[in-house]
């Protein structure tokens, strides 16, 4: 009964061109694959709470992939990329190797540990895609996704280095190290806080007072190392207990999520937000969520960067068309779209210099949000992203000694 | 006669009991199976009881049964009180009577996800309230106003189930009186009763077993909710529906034996609670409210 | 007089506490940015009604999906739930008080508990990720409604009506048309609209069976609601309530008077 029903029921949902073959595409030649991605259709997972950056992966991408290229792209807004991680997981668990519902997922970090660790990612594949001359993957912030090898597993996006906002109104001369934020937090107090980790966010912030504990990043390189994390660690929790006091709520409560936090800098609540991405600073002013007189900035010792990426899960039955989708995210003209500040403001992952003529005069052409804080600003003095080992371990430590 | 008429009540259950077997019953084995933690796919074939000795035995486990229990008997309970006031005064004639009854089922069309965040939006520190409240002059700042969402009470979430219940419980406590009609009522005043003698002596009891019902209905479905407490829960600890989700979703699948078991407690309350609705009412033949 | 007094102020309360979550999103849903301590925005904007009906959102999309899918769940639980429900309302029969059990634990058992091992049973029949398996998904809630609203519809129900039909020729499917189905209609249009309400407010079953790919309206909801966007979540929150209160009118009719079939007669 059960199954004669969802037999019937399932009629709707034949799929079309089956491209779930990674091997047989590696054979391939590049205008072969676009041949057999015609007609396709991209179910993208992607987070899906910024307006902007919906309407430029639809309207932008989506418009023209659909016109030059007959595919379909099916953008699919999640909460939060773990979602998706575990979509695939769970399809994996269940023998469904051919045709999964994941052809595309917007990804980086811990995300991509766990699929690459549990094989649930189509790898060995980008050179074939013709823009991925454009990436420069000598570069390990580019070559490296938190220090987990990319081995040709998922394509850059977008580069994007942590950045904090202040009102510039309310507050002119923001501290600009971590030592002065320190003692402006104790001065001031009930007006700083940070998202508990694991939130993305609160975890690259804990970070920062990390990296000012150990002296530096250099000795926290490479792998997971015990005596040296002890150290370090043991003055990061000091320092966080110490400030613990002086925080919003008086540290008894830390936000949840990124967006709380937002929320308390919109109302005033609190002097500072931060985020990964400096660009959504731009977007929430142009949305009326933070005053005009935003402003953001870096930390003279230096602020965290990284890349995140597309990847095409192992399962995906429409490989061809989502390395279509990557081709032309990477390509001059689509990275110099999203980089204007009202459609989102976002870093290129390519190497501009390696672009046609006009794309480098229209990147130089961009004048940036007056709230965001440029990326050639920051690019002065920035650290790099510990190994996943590390994060795990300051996010349990956290845990474990400050946000008990 | 009898033959004919047996099967045709098979013939007519048949449908609802196997797409309700095959789905729920179904999922529920499974879910027990997997919590047991009986794989034979992936070379587990000896089912134990590992899982849930983990999960009985976890401090965070027994927070959030905590919490959740918190959440639904705070909930039950004020809900039942206010819907039990509402329903006496909407028994009354008064002006506006007849509005208030279409809200009351206007609030039943709203879904909880959107009653969430209204909540969120009226009682955040920064939210209308707050705003009223300064302006008022009662606070300085935003961190002056209580903290009456993503609080440790979970004040929030019972807000949003008291705001939500009440009218289903006043709606079914209305329609009660309405077939009891107050007549046992009007005898007990002529034989001297105070009014406050003839509601908790006579309507009150009469009234009981509808309200025991309904209550476990809402008790079962705050217990178990997961989107409100995700919306306006405090980080640490989660309630036990948000837990055993996240469980679930974990990139660790050895979480999932565990979050299964999560799943089969929660069910084993909702069982409880079927039971107790059962008691409460009578047998089929007779209706049931929906939510 | 004071008791007159009392009762329009508890009234005025209770109104103003129903209404009242409601209006920060009304607000939200037309404001350009409302930061405290403003306590209306300063400015004013359509832009998120713009954005919520532009095919980028998907929002229209959105609502179609949902209203197909909460239409789809109605009507298969309306085939199988009325003739469950004439069973148990018509029909005095050995096991019934745990056919009862069976049919009702399902509406109250929490979705959680469900969700997780009916993933696993869809992932293998490959239904996750589809409207289909979502709709299934939703019958188990819908169907108890449905069966047990229409079992309390039959048993009030009249069955010498259908006899005389018979009698003076009728076929099954003319008694049903013209006889049962103008009987039980208020009664059905009850059970449609609960089993309708439940489907459409549905979102861990959603989440969990459709993975993301069958994108509700609660999910579209929650998404912008979990990334800081008061103004689209206002706009959209306005779009779901909407349907449900127009059912609601649709059916005020049943549903006003002595509340006919809703009322759950569980006192003698």
């Amino acid at each position: 009964m059960l199954r004669s029903l969802a037999a019937f029921l399932l009629l709707s949902t034949a799929a079309v061109a089956d491209t779930a073959d990674g091997e047989a595409l590696k054979g391939l030649t590049w205008d072969q694959v676009v041949e057999q991605a015609r007609g396709g259709t991209v179910n993208w997972f992607m987070w899906g709470g910024a307006d902007n950056i919906n309407q430029y992966v639809s309207d932008h991408i989506g418009g023209i992939l659909k016109r030059d290229h007959g595919i379909t792209l099916n953008r699919i807004g999640v909460a939060d990329a773990v979602e998706v991680v575990n979509i695939v997981l769970s399809e994996k668990e269940a023998g469904v190797t051919d045709a999964g519902t994941v052809d595309l997922i917007w990804i980086n970090g811990e995300n991509f540990r766990s699929m690459k660790q549990a094989d649930l990612a189509f790898c060995g594949y980008t050179d074939l895609l013709p823009n991925n001359l454009l990436v420069n993957w000598d570069n390990p912030a580019i070559s490296n996704d938190f220090g987990v090898p990319v081995d040709g597993c998922e394509v850059p996006w977008n580069t994007v280095q942590f950045a904090f906002a202040h009102d510039s109104a309310v507050l002119p001369e923001p501290p600009r190290s971590m030592a002065d934020l320190l003692d402006w937090i104790k001065a001031n107090p009930g007006q700083f806080t940070y998202p508990a980790p694991p939130d993305f966010t609160g975890s690259v912030f804990v970070r920062h007072v990390f990296y000012h504990a150990a002296g530096g990043a250099d000795a926290l390189l490479g792998p997971f190392d015990q005596a040296r994390f002890d150290d370090a660690a043991a003055k990061t929790w000091a320092i966080l207990n110490e400030i613990e006091p002086f925080l919003w709520r008086e540290g008894q409560t830390y936000p949840n999520t990124i967006v709380q936090m937002n929320e308390l800098f919109a109302n005033g609540e609190v002097a500072f937000t931060f985020n990964y991405d400096p660009a959504q600073f731009g977007l929430a002013v142009q949305a009326g969520i933070y005053p005009e007189s935003t402003r953001s900035f870096g930390l003279t010792d230096g602020t965290i960067g990284n890349t995140n990426y597309t990847l095409i899960p192992f399962n995906s039955p429409n490989k061809a068309a989502a390395m279509v989708v990557q081709n032309l995210l990477l390509s001059g003209e689509a990275q110099l779209e999203k980089a204007k500040p009202e459609v989102w403001g976002a870093s290129p992952a390519i190497e501009i210099s390696r672009t046609a003529a006009d794309v480098q005069a229209g990147f130089a052409a961009i004048e940036g949000h007056a709230s965001v804080v440029s990326a050639e600003e920051l690019a002065k003095a920035a650290l790099p992203e510990l190994q996943a080992d590390w994060l795990t371990a300051i996010e349990a430590g956290w845990k474990a000694n400050v946000g008990n | 006669m009898t033959l004919t008429k047996r099967t045709r009540i098979i013939l007519l259950l048949a449908p609802a009991l196997v797409l309700l077997g095959g789905l729920f019953f179904s999922a529920l084995g499974l879910g027990l199976l997997r919590s047991l933690r009986y794989m034979p796919s992936i070379g587990l074939s000896e089912p134990d009881l590992a899982a849930y000795i983990a999960v009985l035995s976890s401090p965070g486990f027994l927070a959030s049964l905590g919490l959740s229990l918190w959440i639904a008997g705070a909930s039950t309970l004020i809900s039942v009180m206010i819907a039990l006031g509402a329903a006496l005064l909407l028994r009354q004639t008064f002006p506006g009577r007849q509005f208030i009854a279409f809200l009351f089922q206007l609030n039943l069309t709203i879904p909880h996800i959107v009653g969430a965040i209204g909540i969120l939006y009226l009682f955040s520190q920064s939210g209308a309230f707050a705003r009223l409240a300064f302006a008022g002059g009662l606070i300085g700042r935003p961190g002056d106003f209580p903290a009456l969402v993503h609080d440790p009470f979970a004040i929030g979430i019972i807000l949003q189930y008291v705001w939500k219940e009440v009218p289903f419980i006043g709606l079914i406590l209305l329609a009660n009186m309405q077939a009891i009609g107050e007549d046992h009522e009007s005898t007990a005043r002529s034989l001297g009763a105070t009014r406050w003698q003839a509601f908790v002596h006579v309507l009150l009891p009469m009234l009981m077993p509808g309200l025991v019902a309904a209550s476990a209905l809402v008790f079962a479905f705050a217990f178990g909710a997961y989107e409100i407490p995700l919306i306006l829960g405090a980080s640490a600890p989660e309630a036990l529906p948000v837990l055993a989700y996240r469980s679930y979703t974990d990139v660790d699948l050895a979480a999932r034996p565990e979050a299964m078991a999560m799943a089969m407690i929660i069910a084993l309350l909702g069982g409880a609670m079927v039971l107790v609705y059962a008691r409460f009412t009578r047998p089929a033949g007779r209706g049931r409210n929906a939510r | 007089m004071r008791a007159d007094v009392f009762r329009l102020i508890a009234g005025i309360t209770l109104a103003l506490w129903l209404v009242l979550p409601l209006v920060p999103l009304a607000i939200w849903s037309f404001a350009h940015g409302w930061r405290f301590p403003d306590i209306l925005p300063r400015d004013w904007s359509l832009k998120a009604w713009a954005y919520a009906f532009s095919p980028t959102s998907g929002v229209v999309g959105s609502l179609g999906l949902t209203l197909f899918i909460a239409a789809a769940t109605t009507v298969l639980a309306a085939l199988v739930g009325v003739p469950a429900g004439r069973a148990l309302g018509l029909h005095a029969f050995r096991g019934k008080a745990i056919v009862t059990l069976v049919l009702l634990a399902p509406a109250i058992v929490p979705g959680i508990a469900v969700a997780l091992g009916l993933h696993g049973v869809f992932l293998r029949l490959g239904l996750t990720g589809t409207v289909s398996g979502v709709i299934l998904a939703h019958l188990i809630p819908v169907i108890p409604y449905m069966t047990l609203i229409m079992a309390s519809v039959f048993s009030s129900f009249d069955t010498t009506y259908e006899d005389q039909a018979r009698s003076l020729g009728a076929r099954p499917h003319q008694v049903f048309i013209h006889v049962t189905l103008p009987a039980i209609l208020p009664g059905l249009m009850i059970g449609a609209l609960f089993a309708f309400l439940v489907s459409w407010s549905q979102y861990l079953l959603t989440l969990s069976i459709g993975g993301g790919r069958v994108q509700t309206l609660p999910l579209t909801l929650f998404t912008f609601a979990s990334s800081g966007r008061n103004d689209v979540t206002g706009a959209i929150a306005m779009i779901y309530i909407l349907p449900g209160l127009l059912v609601l009118l649709l059916t005020a009719r049943h549903l006003t008077g002595r509340n006919a079939a809703l009322t759950p007669r569980v006192a003698p």
